[in-house]
Order: C-alpha cells, then sequence, then structure tokens
C-alpha cells in the first residue's frame, strides 16, 4: 500500500515535470510567434521607453520609439509591456520568451558538451586502467580542485563577455562528475563476464566501450545530466548576475536577474515597487530547474536496477 | 533398518508457505508432509526453487513479507510452532532447533568476534555469565576441529577460511544442545576436500550429541552419505519418501529415476547421460496436473489433467505418480546405472 | 598419435599485491606457476581442483584475457604470447571460451541474435544479411527455437542462456573450446542436458575441449585426459581411466576419495586431508602439498618436485615416485 502510494506519487510529480518541460518547450517553439521581433537579432530584447527606472505591467510603448520602429519599417504588433520593463525600458515579457530559448541552449550544450568529454575521459580512463587511469584521474582532480563557480567566472572574464564564452567556461569545468560516475560505473562492469566475453571473441576495445560497457552504464549519467541542466542555467545566470554572462537587453533570464539588481529593494517608502523586474525571470528559473529535477529525478526511478526490482 | 520404535521429534503436516507478489501467488511450498525421528538425518533433496529452503524457514518461521505460511502444522514435541507466540518462538531457535546455513561469510556477523557470536545464545538460552560463555565457546571450537581454540574466539569471520568459518558456524548451532538442527546446503560453498572434513564432522556430532538433522541439499551424493530416509522436492511438493536404500536403488517416481540416470558420477563408468528433458518450471507458471509431467516420459493425459496424491506404495515409502506401476516395471532388478 | 593443438610451456601468472599510498607491490599472488601441459587434437582435458588452484586463470592466461607473466602458450604451431594486439584478435578466432556464470556472461543490453552474431561480423565471417540465418542455425543446433532470436538474456532460463554462450563460441568455428565451470551453475537436471549437448557437438565438429571443473564426478564423465592442479601447480595429469584407477598424487587419491557417490551402498577408504588450501600468495616452501600431505617425507617441505613422467602419459609431481622412478 505504502509502496502503491509513493510509486503514485512519483507518477504525480514526474507528471508535473514533463508538463513544466513540455511549457517550455512549447514557448521556445513558438518564440516567434508569441513575442515577434522587432531586431534583425532576436536576442535583442526591444525597449519600450527610454526611461532609466522600471515601467509596471501594463506601461504603453512610447510614442518615439514607435515612431523609430514604423520609420525603420518594423511592424510592431504589440504596444504594451505586459509584465513592465526593467530599467531601460527593456520589455520582460519578450524577454522572458526568448531567454526561454536561451535557457534550452544553455542547459543542453553545455551538458552534452560536458558529458561527451566526460564519457570520453571516464571510459578510457576506466577501461584501459593501469597508467592511463592515473594520468586522467589527476587531471580530472586537478579541475575539480578549483572552485566551479569562481573557475568559470574566471575563464569567461579571460574570454571575455558573452553567452558562448559563458558556455565554454561552464563545458570546461563542468565535466568531471560525468568522468567520475561513468569511470566507477565502468570499473564495476568491466569485471562482468560479458566483457571477458567479447574480449575473447576477438572484439576491438572501441567497440567493446560503445556497444557493451556504455549501454550498461550510461544511465547513471543521462540522470545526472538531466538534472544538471537546470543547475547549469542558474550556474549562467549567476555569472550573468556577476556582471561576466550576456550583455545588457540580451534576452536571457539570467542577465535579467542581474539588471534587476538595483531595483530588487524599490525606491525608498515604496519597498518592492518594482518587484516584477525579480519576479518574472526568477520564477521562470525555478520552474525551468525544477522541470528537469523533476525529470531527472523520474528518470533515475525508472533506471534505478535496485527501484526496478522491487515490487 | 530402523527396527525399533522410533521417536516422533518434528512433524511437518500440510505445509502450505505462499510468496505474495505483485506478479502473482508463488505456491513456493505447497503442502508438504513429512517426519523427523530422534536422532536421524532426513534428506530433502530437490533443484533451485523446489521450495526446499522455504520449508526449512518455514519450520524456523524465519520467512519475511512477502512470504507466509498460509497452512499446515509444524508440530516440534508436541506443539505446533506455527501458533507459538514471537516470543516462544525465540526461545527455541537457537536452543531446540538449530540452523546452519549455505554461506558463513554473510551468516556469520562480520563485526562480532567468533567467541561473541557464539556466547550470545548461551547467555541468552542457557543464562551463562560471560566468563563460562567464553569458555563454553572455546571448548565447542575445539569440539569442531578448529585448531587453537583459544586464539581463534577473539578473532572475526573474515581471519577465517570458508572451512573454519563453517565449523565455527556449526559450533554456534551445536552451542545450545539442540535436538534438531537443520542445514541448508551447509557444504555447497565449500571445495570437495573441505566438504569432507565438514561432513565428516556433522556425522560425527550428530552421534555425540543424539540430534535429529535435517538437510538440505541438491546434491544426491551428500544425500547418500549423511541421510537415512530421503524426501525429493519438486516445484513445491514432495513427490518420493523413503529410506535411503529404497531412494537409490529402487526409485519410484519418474523425477527421483530420472535424476540418478542422469548425473555423471564416479562410481560406475558412463556412456551417455540419460538428462531429463526440458526446464525447472517456474513458480509462477507451474504446469496443470501433475507438474513434472511436460518432462517426464512416462506422462499420459491423466498426468496433464490431474495432479496425482502422495500415496503409499509399500510401508515407509510414498510416491506421487500415477504411473508407479510402469516406473517399477523398470527397476524391478534395482536401478543399475551405467549398463 | 594425435599431435598436440595446444602447447603450454611453463606458463606462469603472477597477480601483483599492492598496498600503502604510492601502491607499492608488496608480493605476489602466484596463481599459475610453472604449468606445462599439451591438448591434443578433439581430445578433451579435464582440468580439476579446488577453489584458487589456478585452473581458471590458467584459461584466462591462455587465452590471453590475462597477459602470461612468463612462458609460452603454442597454438597451431604459433607462439601466441609473442603476437601483437592485433593478430592477437585474429587469432581468438580458434580459440573459444564458454563461461561459468549464464547470467552475467551475456550483455543484458543486447539481443541474442547480436550476442551471437558479433564475432562472426568482427571476424567478417558473413555479411549482415546471411548472419542472422546463420544466428538461427546456431540457436536450433544448440536447442534453442530459432525465432526465440529477437529476445534479450533475461527472458531466458539458466539452461537456454548457458545454450546461448556455447551457441556464441561454436559460431567462429573454434578449434579449441575451453569451458571454465561451463556446467557448474547449472541446476542438476539441466547439468546433463549441457554436458550431452557439449558431447555431442564434439562428435559432430571434432572440437578439442579444455574441460575445467571442480566436480570430479563431471570431468570423469566428459575428459579423456585429467591434469589436477594444486596451488598454482599440475601435480598430476593422466589418461582418465588410469586418473581414477590408479592415482598417485597423494593429493589425487584424497580428492577422489573426498568425492560424494550418489550410491548410499559404495563404500570406499575416504581419506579426510586435514586443514585448508594454502593461500597462493605465500604457499609453502618445497612439495605445496605437504603440511596437509599424508606421505609427506623431510625431504617434501624443502624441495619443490617436478612433474616427471613416470608411466608413459602418466605425469606426477611427488617425491615419492620422484625416486622410484629414478630407481627403476
Amino acid at each position: 500500500m505504502k509502496r502503491t502510494l509513493r510509486k503514485l506519487f512519483s507518477n504525480v510529480t514526474s507528471l508535473i515535470g514533463i508538463l513544466l518541460l513540455l511549457f517550455f518547450v512549447v514557448i521556445a517553439i513558438f518564440a516567434p510567434v508569441i513575442a515577434p521581433p522587432l531586431s534583425d537579432d532576436p536576442y535583442n530584447t526591444p525597449r519600450m521607453s527610454w526611461d532609466i527606472n522600471p515601467q509596471p505591467p501594463g506601461f504603453p510603448m512610447s510614442d518615439n520609439i514607435r515612431f523609430i520602429y514604423d520609420t525603420m519599417g518594423k511592424k510592431v504588433k504589440w504596444n504594451k509591456a505586459i509584465f513592465g520593463t526593467e530599467g531601460g525600458g527593456y520589455d520582460i515579457f519578450y524577454a522572458l520568451v526568448w531567454g526561454t530559448r536561451t535557457a534550452f541552449k544553455i542547459g543542453i550544450i553545455t551538458v552534452a558538451s560536458s558529458m561527451l568529454i566526460g564519457l570520453f575521459i571516464g571510459s578510457i580512463s576506466a577501461y584501459f586502467g593501469g597508467w592511463v587511469d592515473e594520468v586522467l584521474m589527476r587531471i580530472t582532480d586537478i579541475f575539480l580542485s578549483f572552485p566551479f563557480l569562481v573557475a568559470a567566472m574566471v575563464l569567461t572574464t579571460i574570454l571575455g563577455k558573452g553567452l558562448d564564452k559563458v558556455m565554454i567556461a561552464l563545458i570546461t569545468f563542468g565535466w568531471m562528475g560525468y568522468a567520475r560516475v561513468i569511470r566507477g560505473s565502468i570499473l564495476s562492469a568491466k569485471e562482468e563476464t560479458y566483457v571477458m566475453a567479447a574480449k575473447a571473441l576477438g572484439i576491438k576495445d572501441g567497440r567493446i566501450i560503445w556497444r557493451h560497457l556504455l549501454p550498461n552504464t550510461i544511465f547513471p549519467v543521462l540522470v545526472q545530466g538531466s538534472m544538471n541542466i537546470g543547475s547549469m542555467v542558474i550556474t549562467a545566470a549567476a555569472l550573468s548576475f556577476l556582471g561576466v554572462g550576456a550583455p545588457m537587453g540580451y534576452a536571457d533570464w539570467g542577465q535579467m536577474v542581474s539588471f534587476a539588481r538595483n531595483w530588487i529593494i524599490g525606491a525608498p517608502g515604496h519597498a518592492g515597487q518594482y518587484w516584477y523586474t525579480v519576479f518574472y525571470p526568477g520564477i521562470f528559473i525555478v520552474l525551468f530547474v525544477l522541470a528537469w529535477n523533476l525529470i531527472g529525478d523520474t528518470l533515475r526511478d525508472i533506471l534505478d536496477p535496485r527501484l526496478r526490482g522491487e515490487l | 533398518m530402523m527396527a525399533k520404535k522410533r521417536e516422533k521429534l518434528l512433524e511437518v503436516k500440510g505445509l502450505k508457505t505462499y510468496f505474495f507478489t505483485e506478479n502473482g501467488v508463488v505456491k513456493a511450498v505447497d503442502g508438504v508432509d513429512f517426519d523427523v525421528y530422534k536422532g536421524e538425518t532426513l534428506g530433502l533433496v530437490g533443484e533451485s526453487g523446489c521450495g526446499k529452503s522455504v520449508t526449512a524457514f518455514s519450520i524456523m518461521r524465519l520467512l519475511d513479507y512477502p512470504g507466509k505460511t498460509v497452512g499446515g502444522r509444524v508440530v516440534f514435541e508436541g506443539e505446533n510452532l506455527l501458533e507459538k507466540s514471537e516470543d516462544g518462538m525465540r526461545k527455541i531457535r537457537g536452543k531446540d532447533i538449530a540452523m546452519i546455513f549455505q554461506e558463513p561469510m554473510t551468516s556469520l556477523n562480520p563485526v562480532f568476534t567468533i567467541g561473541y557470536q557464539i556466547s550470545e545464545a548461551l547467555k541468552i538460552h542457557l543464562h551463562m555469565n560471560d566468563r563460562e560463555a567464553m569458555a563454553k565457546s572455546v571448548e565447542l571450537l575445539k569440539k569442531v576441529g578448529i585448531p587453537i581454540p583459544e586464539q581463534r574466539v577473539h578473532e572475526y569471520p573474515h581471519q577465517l577460511s570458508g572451512g573454519m568459518r563453517q565449523r565455527a558456524m556449526i559450533a554456534m548451532a551445536m552451542s545450545c544442545d539442540p535436538t534438531l538442527l537443520i542445514a541448508d546446503e551447509p557444504t555447497t560453498a565449500l571445495d570437495v576436500t573441505i566438504q569432507a572434513q565438514i561432513l565428516e564432522l556433522m556425522k560425527a556430532l550428530l552421534q555425540e550429541f543424539n540430534a535429529s538433522l535435517i538437510m538440505i541439499t541438491h546434491d544426491l551424493g551428500v544425500i547418500a552419505e549423511i541421510a537415512n530416509r530421503v524426501a525429493v522436492m519438486y516445484a513445491g511438493k514432495i513427490v518420493e519418501y523413503s529410506d535411503i536404500n529404497t531412494i537409490f536403488h529402487f526409485p519410484l517416481h519418474p523425477y527421483t529415476f530420472g535424476l540418478l540416470t542422469s548425473i555423471p558420477r564416479l562410481d560406475v563408468e558412463l556412456k551417455r547421460l540419460d538428462a531429463i528433458p526440458g526446464f525447472v518450471p517456474d513458480p509462477l507458471h507451474f504446469p496443470k496436473g501433475c507438474k513434472f509431467n511436460p518432462r517426464c516420459r512416462f506422462a499420459t493425459d491423466k498426468c496433464r489433467e490431474e495432479e496425482p496424491p502422495l500415496v503409499k506404495v509399500e510401508e515407509g515409502h510414498l510416491v506421487r505418480c500415477w504411473h508407479v506401476d510402469r516406473v517399477k516395471e523398470e527397476v524391478k532388478n534395482g536401478l543399475l546405472v551405467g549398463v | 598419435m594425435a599431435k598436440p593443438i595446444l602447447q603450454v610451456r611453463h606458463l606462469v601468472k603472477y597477480f601483483p599485491i599492492k598496498k600503502g599510498v604510492f601502491r607499492k607491490t608488496v608480493g605476489w599472488v602466484r596463481a599459475v606457476d610453472d604449468v606445462s601441459f599439451d591438448v591434443y587434437e578433439g581430445e578433451t582435458l579435464g582440468l580439476v581442483g579446488e577453489s584458487g588452484c589456478g585452473k581458471t586463470t590458467t584459461a584466462l592466461t591462455i587465452l590471453r584475457l590475462e597477459e602470461p607473466t612468463r612462458g609460452q602458450v603454442i597454438f597451431d604451431g604459433k607462439d601466441i604470447t609473442k603476437l601483437k594486439r592485433r593478430d592477437m584478435r585474429k587469432m581468438r578466432k580458434g580459440m573459444q571460451i564458454i563461461f561459468q556464470d549464464p547470467y552475467s556472461s551475456l550483455d543484458p543490453r543486447m539481443k541474442v541474435k547480436d550476442i551471437i552474431a558479433e564475432g562472426m561480423l568482427t571476424h567478417n565471417m558473413l555479411n549482415g544479411r546471411n548472419v542472422y540465418k546463420r544466428v538461427g542455425e546456431l540457436l536450433e543446433r544448440v536447442g534453442i527455437p530459432a525465432d526465440y532470436m529477437n529476445r534479450f538474456p533475461h527472458e531466458f532460463s539458466g539452461g537456454q542462456r548457458q545454450r546461448v554462450g556455447i551457441a556464441r563460441a561454436l559460431a567462429l568455428e573454434p578449434k579449441i573450446i575451453m569451458c571454465d565451470e561451463a556446467v557448474s551453475a547449472l541446476d542438476v537436471s539441466i547439468r546433463s542436458q549441457i554436458i550431452n549437448l557439449l558431447k555431442d557437438l564434439q562428435n559432430e565438429f571434432k572440437f578439442t575441449y579444455l574441460f575445467i571443473a571442480h566436480d570430479l564426478s563431471v570431468i570423469k564423465y566428459i575428459s579423456d585426459r585429467v591434469a589436477v592442479m594444486y596451488v598454482g601447480k599440475i601435480v598430476e595429469l593422466a589418461d582418465k581411466k588410469v586418473f581414477f584407477d590408479d592415482p598417485l598424487h597423494p593429493y589425487t587419491q584424497a580428492l577422489i576419495s573426498a568425492v560424494p557417490v550418489p550410491n548410499p551402498d559404495y563404500k570406499k577408504k575416504r581419506i579426510v586431508l586435514q586443514g585448508d588450501v594454502p593461500s597462493p600468495a605465500n604457499p609453502p616452501k618445497g612439495c605445496r602439498f605437504h603440511p596437509r600431505c599424508f606421505m609427506a617425507m623431510d625431504i617434501c617441505s624443502k624441495v619443490e618436485p617436478e612433474l616427471v613422467e613416470v608411466k608413459p602419459g602418466h605425469f606426477v609431481a611427488c617425491h615419492f615416485y620422484d625416486k622410484k622412478g629414478g630407481n627403476s
């Protein structure tokens, strides 16, 4: 009974995760429809006014900006900032919608790349063992010894500002976990007799790793990866918040929160006056991370042989 | 063979133990009857999944969810163990009925010394104090042939070899002078020469303590060596039950017959093994009728429809088969293997 | 006389024991310590011994699944210990192995047809289209319906998995197959089926078997010649009949006498050995069996006996016969 309940509950949470993810996927796919871009680079958030202060939800586009767009020949399909604007008049709604694409890009590219590096290094290290293992694992240790956020920040600063630099930094310091997990799994899997059997058949080492070891060991890494997609987005946001991430006006949730830093407290005597500058991007980040975590949990429940073996 | 009036020590009647799994009810033990007399050794033989170990655990009431004994009686010295309270059962376990397991490494606790583990039972059941219990432990270890027992009592299980651990396990089982010993594949994990040592030791101890033994094994050789009577189990039921000579020379169940003619053996030269076809049935999908019928060369339509009862063929020889007469025809001159 | 297909010469396999922070080698496990024997074409050589005696390591080292520390393995006239990785991979086609555990020896995430086809594809024996037809034939040959080839290993019983393992070895049409405790993990009634299958296949394809087991009854049934190992060394090697009827080495005698026979009337003098099998990390000086031997002499604790041919085809490593052999 307890077990069944737990199972049901885990199904509900996984359902929430899937729905949330679906929500973000739809936004990302239909971004040009939901918020048609006004400039050549859709990640440039349009401005609704030149005002230095944020403007509340429902703020209409100022006439002189509309005039500029008109003379540029752009059709403005909406004229209100329904979620308000940030300081500088950047439209929050637009940035949220296009920021979803940025979030997916950051999450999936960084996780996929660091996972590939980790899988490669980890599996080679575990399969061949000996000095290969020693060398690769010591390199991994060196990378692990840097504090992640600081290291990523320093590297981004060296490489220069920009989202692509942030991603390079995140990949550079993000693969070690995968390498360690896959190495551990392969170390135990390679003791299985079927690996010995494959060697006895005369199968090449690369194929043994690819066809026999990875299919049997990759799932914990996939689980870890899916959970990390969320945290990678958070880290990218943190880097933006610290000022080394996306440039001002770029449609990126982290950049939005970072930009809202000055407005968090609100004006004197009006605490929380500019709540919308933090709230909307904040809630999007939280939900996005939650979605991936819930899906990661579900994946683990499905793939964990101990849970699967249970009744 | 044992003509004198024998005293019944344990009587198992209609024992049924089922496992309630998500995929269905597994009838691991489905109506098992046997007796154990004082001082004798009963062999319980069968292949994996036949229910022989579950029978032992049911007698000891050591089964956890999802296993449950749903019927039958286990009468030990006049008392039905299945009706006893958990407290009352605890007083019997380890004292009157002791158990020896297959893998001594996992059945001994790795964080306590051998001496501590033996004296624990002595302190609980015989109310000895620490010093008495330790002295008795040394004596027991000596009795089971462990060299330098004074030193060994202070050692941990991992410091002993497999054979020594099994000896320590036996010392533990014998510590409270039990009247019934249940050994679940006690020599299966051991090497041949060590197995020989352990079997010799068990024979000697049984005689000394005048204890009875239920020997659970898949090895017919071990049975031939140690048992007085044998119950052959297949798919949760006893299919043949008899004294040792009858089982090995005049088996009347096709399964017993098949096992004896199929195994390679040292005493005769075999041209070809008369293997039993098919595979051990899945306990979730036992065949209809006689559970052995898909693998049986004597099987007829009746076997496929109706399960035969365990019937007495002659005094002390029970067989669960519709075609005892036809099997009898084949073994009338005794089972001749390899000729 | 048949010619030897496999000649093992002074094969040695030591595993280092590493300790401490710097993983310094503090000792060696002498798993296989100077083992020599021949396997003749078409015969079954039984290799028997207790756990830890090095019989499995011997097989793995012959196949170079473990690299030998020293010694030669001459297969089909070629010393394979000198081969490069690449050439060794090609050589594997001729020598296959069947493992003990039918559960861990098949990749759980591969279909049975791919498990069997993999070797044939690797050695370019057949192309993609014909290979599955061949897989079907092989499955039928080992007693599994061909249409089961799309199933995964967990859908099979232990005996069936072992048949799949046999089909996988069979697929490469090897000359010699090592059976490493190939029937030990199986149920009694299934064991006989697999033994019969192995024998039938040998008759049909003229395989040579190196049959490794701890069960003397099985060894007696399947072998033509038998070798016994004790703590990394062969102590006796003889024709099956001689081996079981007239064993010379005291360990062999004790081993045979220790086997329980399923016959309550079978009377024999049992030699119960004292003590445990010594660890191969620290074998006794002199003859490795001497601390447990009931015939031990002074010399046994000092000098290690050589494996000598005391009668044609009957090799023993024991000082007792050493001397006799020298006298006569």
